[in-house]
């Protein structure tokens, strides 16, 4: 194989890779900080997809404009998805195990709710539009001008994700609670407000991996799910509420999945992903980049 | 007594009304109650909402707006009992068990893909309900050989052959394939290496892909390194688009690029672009240029939906298998049997053509090859049924 090849292959596998990361990323904060395990984010996702669709086609917007406007829509979302249910939640559970098990149940529900919204206002059909589908030459290689943008940007919200939580004071609050709840809340850190706004955060940065999915792939209610459980397996190998370990852990899935499909035959991808989880979980059980 | 006499009176009115309503209760006869389950959330929906459901509720509304469906003479109205399958097989089993077992609907219309189709064919057998299922690819629901079943689409059979005479009259020489793994995609590439055998066209690659892919470039990147004259895709919509995309992203130009299901829809020429989608070839029967009644339903279908408008493959099928049903019950009436054995031993006439039936496979359609030309899906190959030429090299993406 060429040079030329190889980075190639290995850039289409950074590009899947930085969706993953993105996707990851927002589940993360959500199970990190608060052990919300919300099993419909990539529900959001679709939700973010389907806004750009409409705006893209129906009402001619250009889909970059909906990257920000998916991330305050879903955001708002997430204010008051927090504020009608696990707010609630968090007030009548006695202990977090039974928080946590409650607010799989709920996330169920939105999963299921979700979708069968957007399969009401939509339909099931598949949807899609054309844009930036021009390809670009880089380094010798070839991508598609939506792939090297959805990477880009990716990678600068993935950034902006990291920055914020370590060169913030909002970042250290957000870091303080992981590390200990108790401990934050006694020093003066308020839940009750940090907590909304990080559901909330959580569903936005899935709303702009949801903007830009639709730019490149083609979308319908049922495409979130796999989504769901691939960011599960991406925070898996990067350690529960680490942002960086989420980014680094996505690109290595991305680069494993596309080696893989590569290689051997693109039927064994989730054999491939499943093994590298499976080894990071017998071998470093707390992900690949936690501290001992 | 007051109440004695009120409800006399109550009884009196009601025995009036009764009578009153008898005549117009026996001039309307029960409607025909006509079953089925479809995908309508879930991976199938995509499929099952351009080819199938659409086709169902047109169907019911137009003979509904003529007074009903004839049975022998009697106009009888229509009434779709339908639900959503969530794209499950399980749920599919079980809705048309109760459709068929308690809830005795007196037609039903199969469900969409040949996964559904295989799972539910043998029930409907068993309770001897008659089913022209538009939707399903496979040789081994042919072998099964069950009395009741009938399959409108070609089989893979004669479908690749159709290919593969394509690309040898065309001086193809190598193909490299991509399949789907599951039951359409392992048969499809089974058959199209059988029709490959001595057509001195050499397979220089081959893999398969799981359903619900995200990334095929990286087989697609290899596949260009050995730059075939032809690549064939037994794939599905998401797949199809995905394929398409992803070569044109990484500058695969093959003289001839065919993909399977999806090639058809009317989506695929809207996220490709018609000069994107340009000689794309595909899996593709019939357009409004094949037949009058053709056109008729083409344009039915577009204004109906608000200007969706039917793929040019399996929604076709699916009509066809409608007016098939249609004619059987004005034929016949509603004896199951009778209508089984109408739909067996008749050459029927319908708007891809004559449908006539061995066993369960319908014979009389050939194996077709469509292609995207000017923004219309062409059927292309064979010549005898071609509404359009072979565009012989796809222009480069």
């Amino acid at each position: 194989m060429s040079v030329t090849a190889w980075s190639e292959l290995l850039f289409s596998g950074l590009i899947t890779g930085a969706i993953y990361a993105l996707v990851a990323l927002g589940l993360n904060l959500q199970y990190g900080l608060m052990r919300i395990l919300n099993i419909a984010h990539g529900e959001f996702l679709m939700l973010g997809a389907y806004l750009t669709w409409f705006a893209a086609v129906q009402l001619g917007w250009s889909p970059l404009l909906m990257v920000p406007l998916a991330f305050v829509g879903l955001t708002a979302l997430g204010l008051a998805i927090h504020w009608l249910c696990f707010r609630r939640l968090t007030a009548t559970s006695p202990n977090l195990d039974v928080f946590e098990a409650r607010g799989l149940m709920v996330a169920f529900g939105l999963m299921f709710l979700i979708q069968n919204l957007v399969s009401w206002i939509w339909g099931g059909d598949l949807r899609g539009y054309d844009f930036l589908t021009e390809p670009v030459k880089v380094a010798g290689g070839q991508f598609a001008g939506n792939k090297l943008l959805i990477f880009a940007l990716s990678l600068l919200f993935c950034g902006a994700m990291i920055a914020l939580m370590r060169m913030t004071l909002l970042g250290k609050g957000v870091r303080a609670l992981m590390q200990s709840p108790l401990g934050a809340q006694l020093v003066g850190i308020n839940v009750r407000r940090l907590h909304p706004l990080m559901f909330g955060i959580g569903l936005g940065l899935s709303g702009i991996a949801g903007a830009l999915l639709s730019m490149a792939y083609t979308i319908s209610p049922s495409v979130g799910e796999p989504y769901t459980i691939t960011a599960l397996i991406v925070i898996t190998l990067g350690g529960f509420g680490s942002m960086g370990g989420a980014l680094a852990g996505g690109l290595m899935l991305g680069i494993v999945e596309a080696l893989g499909m590569h290689f051997t035959n693109p039927s064994l991808k989730a054999l491939l992903s499943y093994c590298v989880f499976i080894a990071v979980l017998l071998l470093r059980p707390r992900g690949l980049f936690a501290r001992a | 007594m007051p109440n004695t006499r009120r409800r006399r009176l109550l009884q009196s009115a009601a025995a009036l009304g009764a009578a009153g309503a008898a005549p117009w209760v026996h001039a309307q006869p029960a409607p025909i109650r006509v079953g089925y389950a479809i995908a309508r959330t879930g991976p199938w929906t995509g499929g099952a909402q351009v080819s199938q459901e659409p086709n169902y509720l047109m169907w019911a509304e137009q003979q509904n707006a003529a007074g009903g469906l004839d049975v022998k003479g009697t106009r009888r109205r229509i009434e779709l009992v339908s639900s959503d399958d969530r794209s499950d097989v399980e749920t599919c089993v079980r809705t048309y068990e109760k459709l068929m077992g308690s809830d005795k609907v007196d037609l039903v219309l199969p469900p969409w893909g040949s996964n559904a189709n295989f799972a539910v064919a043998p029930l409907a057998n068993r309770m001897q309900y008659p089913f022209l299922a538009p939707t399903a690819l496979s040789r081994k629901l042919v072998e099964m050989k069950l009395p009741y079943f009938f399959l409108l689409l070609q089989q893979p059979a004669p479908m690749t052959t159709a290919v593969v005479e394509m690309l040898k009259a065309s001086g193809a020489k190598t193909v490299a394939v991509v399949y789907v793994d599951d039951l359409f995609g392992l048969e499809n590439y089974a058959a199209f290496k059988v029709a490959l055998q001595g057509s001195g066209i050499q397979m220089v690659e081959d893999k398969s892909y799981p359903g619900g892919v995200k990334d095929l470039s990286p087989v697609l990147r290899s596949m260009k390194d050995k730059n075939p004259d032809a690549f064939v895709g037994f794939t599905y919509p998401p797949d199809t688009i995905l394929a398409s995309r992803q070569s044109k992203e990484i500058g695969f130009n093959p003289k001839f690029f065919y993909a399977s299901v999806g090639t058809a829809f009317p989506l695929y020429r809207n996220v490709m672009t018609a000069q994107g989608a340009e000689g794309v070839l595909g899996m593709g029967s019939w357009n409004a240029k094949t037949s009058p009644a053709a056109k008729a339903y083409f344009d039915a279908h577009a204004k109906r939906f608000e200007g969706k408008e039917p793929d040019r493959w399996a929604s076709g099928h699916c009509w066809a298998g409608l007016e098939i049903l249609t004619s059987a019950v004005k034929q016949v009436g509603l004896d199951r049997k009778a209508i089984r054995d109408y739909i067996a031993g008749t050459t029927h006439k319908t708007i891809i053509g004559d449908v006539k039936f061995t066993g369960s496979e319908n014979t009389a359609t050939p194996g077709t090859v469509g292609q995207w030309q000017k923004g219309e899906f062409e059927v292309v190959w064979p010549p005898k049924v071609a509404t359009a030429a072979l565009m012989p090299a796809k222009p480069a993406w």
